[in-house]
């Protein structure tokens, strides 16, 4: 990659730009995420999208699941090709100087930034209540990976937060407000 | 649950348009109003490992109900679109390669977004497969 002066860079996880990648019941907008968008773009920032883990292992009609059905490792064989794909891209923005930031899924077991989706006892069939899964502070799996592979690198940690669209309850107005806050708490 | 209000179509997209600034027309809220998600693609280089992860995306989806185009733009290698590279994974994997549209940047970014607008609007699947899976 050429050198090119320093740039705001936003990683996003990719359902924040195509709502299409949800599991069925997950879209809440059309396609863009626009109030993610409006506020990465107005405070300066370019968008580099993330691949969707989920989406090309278990596909598009994949049911619903938590962190431990999908921490196995083929799953995680595959978010590691993801990583070694998109890798040279976010190293060759950290290289050049750009301020490179993470905006994950909260309560993603893939996506998640500061919260992945819980529960040691699902499995078999998918007759669960909803709302019986738990939050939990911790990374996804996807992110794990990704920043595993980001490591392995030598690139130093990205300052990372989530988008929390996957907290059970959709609440836009404190997603944005924590979204903001992490934007312009920054030095 | 909330209801479910995703729209079903999205465009390949360059990073070029999704960050684009003058002379080129605000792609992403084009396709933000017209109810479109997003693939992004890689800047001009070598990202054969990405190209073929997003095509694997692009026949999942078209393998489900989904419609997905392709928006290029004129002026950069291959329109913005690793085509050269793209076309081939998609047709390995069966799969009809996207309508594209190309943005042109020598004229009126405002026309230039109305023009796109009209085709992400008029563009979609033939009725009976929207029907089959949406």
């Amino acid at each position: 990659m050429a050198t090119t002066p320093p740039r705001k860079v936003a990683l996003v996880a990719n359902c924040l730009l195509n709502q299409n990648a949800k599991v069925c019941e997950g879209a809440r907008f059309r396609g863009v995420v626009s109030p993610v968008v409006e506020a990465l773009r107005s405070r300066g920032y370019t968008l580099l999208q993330l691949p969707c883990p989920e989406l090309a292992f278990a596909g598009a009609r994949r049911w619903w699941a938590v962190y431990e059905q999908y921490d196995t490792p083929a799953y995680r064989a595959h978010c590691r090709r993801l990583a070694q794909a998109i890798a040279p891209l976010i190293e060759g923005h950290i290289r050049n100087g750009d301020e490179v930031i993470l905006i994950g899924l909260d309560g993603s077991p893939s996506s998640g930034v500061r919260f992945t989706s819980t529960q040691r006892d699902w499995g078999g069939r998918p007759n669960h209540p909803e709302d019986d899964w738990e939050i939990e502070p911790r990374r996804g799996i996807w992110i794990e990976e990704l920043e595993a592979e980001l490591a392995r690198r030598g690139l130093p940690p990205v300052p990372a937060t989530g988008w929390a669209l996957d907290m059970g309850r959709f609440d836009e107005a404190g997603s944005r407000r924590d979204l903001e806050e992490f934007l312009d708490g920054r030095p | 649950m909330n209801p479910d209000v995703r729209g079903w179509r999205m465009a390949l997209t360059p990073e070029a348009l999704i960050n684009s600034s003058a002379p080129l027309p605000d792609v992403l809220g084009v396709l933000d109003a017209s109810g479109y998600g997003v693939l992004q693609l890689p800047p001009p280089g070598d990202y054969s490992l990405l190209l073929a992860v997003i095509a694997d995306q692009v026949e999942e989806y078209s393998h489900h109900g989904y419609a997905v185009v392709a928006i290029g733009v004129q002026g950069l290698p291959g329109n913005g679109l690793h085509w050269r590279r793209l076309a081939p994974l998609l047709r390995h994997r069966g799969i009809a390669l996207p309508p594209r549209h190309i943005i042109r940047p020598d004229v009126d970014a405002a026309a230039e977004g109305q023009r796109l607008a009209r085709w992400l609007d008029a563009y979609d699947l033939p009725v009976e497969e929207q029907q089959r899976w949406r």
